[in-house]
């Protein structure tokens, strides 16, 4: 029998079966992937809380991150959800000292910007900045997820008013004092530059609050 | 010449999808400021365009025609949504550089295009080949411009740096306006080649 193709009922029918069939197949392959998908999303932030805690590098191997993240990392639920942007507090004892992290999001340029930031109890030196998640301009904004950038930050002294001046008159190479409360700003990304400054200063009133309950 | 180099031919080169149709346009803005993006982004819509056109070819006999484009959109968008799949849980690093741009190639006019000038109207076989050739024409002006555009604009090729401090990064080109500019060099220059050798053809008959 040639059935009508064009005829309303199979067109319904035959929209209804093809939509199910898909969909149902996409939703087995989401629902298969999804602990791996889960696995590398927490696996990226703990080597960003590590790495902002100066305690790994990105050379280290998947498990070496995860052994050393469960024994030193320590996650606290006490998240101050009354400071915006914050979602997540850690702290860990490194060589006999406290330090605290929180990760904390704030507005960027095209989309939220992410960071990992660690200093330490008292929030006035930082310990590390590791940017988790951006989308600024590549080659422009996007820097900051570069290397040079966020170890600008690394042990740096926070500046008088609890802030680390990011600033836009600087070489833009990297500033390597550490006692000055500034680092170089992105050439070229300004108001990026301007998104950090306010999510450090975000972070850093979190850690001095979490810090002085510790 | 069989028809399958006939059709290998035309996608690479007779028919480009950039240089000819001027498909895929819009993509070619985004991705090609680095290399790596570009490679994973014509491999993603290589794969999406030839699965996409085999199975819409092999069903074209059942679609009824007044939903024909919706159920095109649909097959195309679910191997996109699979490859977004597989990026996330196999390829964490490349997912999250993409980011949006994966799902933007169901967006990518030269998945319809193909459905539906050719898969439409072909065999399973030959509409697999000719997606293939397709994403691999596009795919291969693609890395040119990604070439040019990530080797001035970063001083590096696959994210590996090949110049000194020196060397002063050329911002325009991580912006979309280089791509616009290059593509249409290359239209230019690919219409200009095809237009000389036609007549060249003729003269010589």
């Amino acid at each position: 029998m040639k059935f009508k193709k064009d005829s309303i009922g199979y067109t319904i029918v035959f929209t209804f079966i093809v939509c199910m069939l898909f969909v149902v197949i996409l939703a087995a392959a989401n629902q298969l992937t999804l602990p791996m998908a889960e696995a590398n999303k927490s696996f990226a932030a703990h080597l960003a809380v590590l790495k902002a805690f100066g305690l790994a590098d990105a050379s280290m191997s998947r498990t070496e991150v995860e052994s050393l993240y469960s024994t030193k990392v320590r996650e606290l639920d006490n998240a101050p959800g009354d400071i915006k942007g914050v979602t997540a507090a850690y702290a860990a004892d490194i060589d006999g000292s406290a330090f605290v992290a929180v990760k904390v999001t704030g507005a960027g340029l095209w989309g939220s910007i992410t960071a990992i930031l660690a200093t330490d109890p008292a929030a006035s030196r930082i310990r590390g900045l590791e940017i988790l998640d951006q989308q600024e301009t590549p080659g422009l904004g996007g820097r900051i997820g570069e290397d040079w950038f966020q170890a600008q930050f690394k042990g740096e002294k926070v500046g008088p008013g609890g802030t680390v001046k990011v600033d836009q008159n600087g070489t833009g190479k990297g500033d390597p004092d550490k006692e000055n409360g500034r680092v170089d700003a992105v050439t070229g990304a300004s108001r990026t530059s301007d998104f950090v400054a306010r999510i450090v200063a975000d972070g850093l009133s979190a850690t001095a609050k979490i810090g002085g309950s510790l | 010449m069989s028809d399958t180099r006939k059709i290998v031919k035309d996608g690479l080169w007779s028919n480009n999808p950039i240089f000819v149709q001027v498909l895929g346009i819009c993509s070619t803005l985004a991705v090609t400021n680095n290399m790596k993006n570009t490679l994973i982004m014509a491999l993603g819509v290589t794969f999406a365009t030839a699965m996409g056109s085999v199975t819409l070819s092999a069903m074209k006999d059942l679609i009824p025609r007044k939903v024909r484009m919706i159920v095109q959109v649909l097959v195309l968008s679910f191997y996109v949504i699979i490859i977004d799949i597989i990026l996330r849980a196999y390829m964490p690093a490349a997912s999250k550089q993409l980011g949006p741009y994966v799902g933007l190639i169901i967006t990518n006019c030269i998945l319809m295009g193909r459905a539906e000038a050719f898969a439409a109207a072909n065999k399973p076989w030959p509409s697999f080949v000719d997606g293939i050739a397709n994403g691999l024409g596009y795919g291969a002006v693609l890395l040119c411009i990604s070439v040019i555009r990530e080797f001035f604009g970063f001083g590096s090729l696959m994210g590996v740096k090949l110049v000194g401090d020196a060397f002063t990064p050329w911002t325009i080109m991580v912006m979309a306006p280089s791509a616009f500019f290059l593509v249409a060099l290359a239209l230019w220059g690919a219409n200009t080649y095809n237009a000389k050798a036609a007549a060249k053809k003729k003269g010589a008959k």
